[in-house]
């Protein structure tokens, strides 16, 4: 007989870490937080100096997070434990913990009144009203299919996610709650956000990013990036998009108006979510590094340092709340 | 240094995963498994440290001071087939190809019905700021678990067909631990998934923790004449402890020493036999041969024919029953 435990191997620094001094005040350039998924703790590093300043420990699993829209709390899903933690994203500060069923990845709307989250093990979409202080659930969805990622369109009316499972993208109204329609675009979507009218959605078992349009739902285009396409992410000013190849390891560039491709960066480790800071240069988790990439995206040149095991969701908590919304 | 040791089990994982793992999950059209695949070859590399470490200090522990010699080497093989499928991954993958789709739909109904799963942590919030007492708490309840889920695999007499395969073992050593039938490890599987609904899921950031639980665990049935002494032999199990309950007194019903690792729960619930001086031989000689010197496989098609009979047995019984009432 033996102790039948599903006690996986995680970092003995998630332990060690817990004795850290927290932090207590703002830094001056900033915070960065980084998800480690794989060993339980939220690393919250200074920007201007990437020290780690503390690391908040959480129960289970912590992939995505989003900023209120006032960008006055950081909310991070702890996905095995169904909590949702409440933290001061100037200080580090955890502010409060709340029960909430299973949230994976998650995004305010537009207007700040809704969140969204989805539940990728239990293929549930839970949709929740935001008073500014207090969530509430409004509608739980059941989307079989492994619900991954979501994106807003800009009129609050209607919430987009990629289902990986069946390789479709579904629309739900934030009227009335029901989904409004589901289309086929490509083995197993992930990333996928709101650009110019269109949707934008990494296809991660395949090698491009489809370009779907919501009006006709259907795929107009392809745009070919590198296997395991994984997340877009705009830059804050707008100049340009990145998308991120998990198998190929890359982050691709791309032309924000005619979405051709501009450059391509070897990003080793498998890039997955990013970040931006003042200078414009990329935080990017290299999950399978257990490390973050510092990226200047003008030169391609990368530096990298450890963080926890399976880095995922990322956030330069100065970066405005519209441009960090739902990829992270 | 230990910035170095995690760098370097973090690169070794990930150099496994983008290289070897990664393109063919892609190539079949599984990326959406990649995240489950990466903790995969962690649980994998992990099970390799485990089985390297009991192996280092078993085996001096056995050449010291045995218990009776290693005359069949045979049956050693067995068992060490045995650890190799469960502890480098491939039961456990098993295990969990038949329970993803089930747990999904499990906690999606759970998620539906409005109910928050807890953890020990929000009903013991003291819990959160002591994980290291989180973690031994989990342990225990789990133990306990195991303890229970181990009184019935001897009371229910189809269980114990399948739990048989592990009393069988007549030259028991640690690499013993492992030796269970396929079906009754999804069963255990099944059993530490209903737990762990009820009280979540262990944290899982202290490999060191674990190490030592999975030592504990190997020892117990190493081949070795070693007790703990009065007061040690009440705290963790020990090769003699559960030694003899590979003997006589543990086959059937009515056996004694069912812990796992904490002998705490023999104690109180009566089970216990502490005479430390004590080291029987081990083995069960009412089971068939092939149970006891068999192949893996024949080892596994015997516990399935035994369950088979033995279930035949209890629903004659049952009409029988019925009969008679009528």
């Amino acid at each position: 007989m033996r102790l039948r435990s599903t006690l996986h191997l995680r970092l003995i620094a998630g332990a060690m870490a817990l004795l850290l001094p927290w932090a207590g005040s703002a830094a001056a350039d900033g915070l960065v937080y980084v998800l480690n998924s794989g060993d339980a703790t939220i690393q919250v590093l200074d920007a201007s100096t990437r020290q780690e300043r503390s690391r908040i420990p959480v129960l289970r699993e912590v992939h995505h997070l989003a900023l209120t829209p006032d960008g006055s709390t950081l909310l991070v899903g702890d996905s095995g434990a169904n909590e949702m933690l409440f933290i001061n994203p100037a200080t580090g500060e955890l502010l409060k913990r709340e029960a909430l069923s299973n949230p994976y990845h998650l995004g305010f709307s537009p207007d700040g009144g809704t969140l969204t989250i989805t539940s990728l093990r239990r293929g549930q979409v839970d949709v929740y009203r935001w008073d500014g202080s207090k969530l509430r659930l409004a509608k739980r969805l059941d989307l079989p299919g492994m619900p991954s990622h979501l994106a807003y369109g800009p009129d609050n009316k209607v919430v987009y996610v990629t289902l990986q499972g069946s390789g479709t993208v579904v629309a739900i109204s934030l009227d009335t709650l029901e989904p409004l329609w589901t289309t086929e675009v490509g083995p197993e979507p992930a990333g996928i956000i709101w650009h110019k009218g269109r949707l934008l959605v990494a296809i991660m078992g395949s090698d491009h990013v489809a370009v779907l349009d919501p009006a006709t739902h259907t795929v107009e285009r392809r745009i070919s990036v590198g296997r395991g396409a994984h997340a877009v992410f705009p830059a804050p000013d707008g100049k340009l998009l990145y998308v991120t190849s998990r198998v190929d390891s890359r982050i691709t560039l791309l032309d924000p108006e005619t979405l051709t491709i501009t450059r391509s960066l070897s990003v080793p480790g498998g890039p997955d979510c990013v970040t931006f800071d003042a200078q414009g240069r990329l935080w990017v988790t290299l999950r399978w590094k257990g490390r973050i990439g510092i990226i200047d995206p003008a030169t391609g040149a990368m530096e990298t340092q450890r963080v926890g095991r399976s880095p995922h969701g990322i956030l330069f908590a100065t970066t405005p709340p519209a441009a960090s919304a739902a990829t992270n | 240094m230990i910035g170095w040791l995690q760098d370097s089990w973090d690169g070794a994982n990930g150099w496994i995963f983008e290289t070897l793992v990664q393109p063919a999950l892609y190539a079949l059209g599984l990326m959406a498994w990649a995240e489950d695949a990466f903790e995969w070859i962690d649980f994998v590399l992990f099970g390799l440290v485990q089985v390297l470490v009991v192996y280092a200090i078993c085996r001096p522990l056995e050449a010291w001071k045995p218990v009776e010699p290693r005359s069949d080497q045979r049956s050693i093989r067995t068992d060490i087939l045995y650890t190799c499928l469960s502890r480098l991954g491939l039961l456990p993958l098993l295990a969990f190809v038949a329970f993803a789709a089930l747990g999904s739909r499990l906690s999606g109904w759970v998620a539906g019905s409005g109910w928050v799963p807890p953890t020990l942590e929000t009903l013991f919030p003291l819990l959160r700021e002591w994980p290291i007492l989180a973690l031994a708490v989990y342990v225990a309840v789990l133990d306990l678990g195991e303890y229970w889920r181990h009184r019935f695999q001897h009371r229910f007499s189809w269980w114990w067909s399948l739990h048989a395969i592990h009393h069988a073992q007549r030259q028991m050593t640690f690499w013993t631990d492992d030796r269970n039938h396929i079906l009754d490890d999804l069963i255990g599987a099944a059993w530490f998934g209903a737990i762990a609904l009820l009280i979540g899921v262990p944290p899982g950031q202290f490999p060191v923790v674990v190490v030592i639980l999975r030592v504990a665990e190997a020892m117990s049935h190493a081949n070795v004449r070693l007790s703990f002494g009065h007061v040690g032999e009440r705290l963790l199990v020990s090769p003699r402890f559960h030694r003899l309950h590979h003997g006589p007194l543990g086959s059937g019903r009515d056996g004694k020493n069912y812990g796992v690792l904490l002998p705490v729960w023999d104690w109180v619930f009566g089970t216990a036999d502490f005479r430390h001086d004590v080291f029987t031989e081990t083995g069960d000689a009412r089971l068939p041969e092939a149970m006891a010197t068999g192949s893996w496989g024949q080892q596994q098609a015997e516990g399935f024919r035994r369950m088979g009979r033995a279930l035949a047995k209890g629903f004659r019984k049952r009409a029988a029953r019925r009969r008679r009432t009528a």
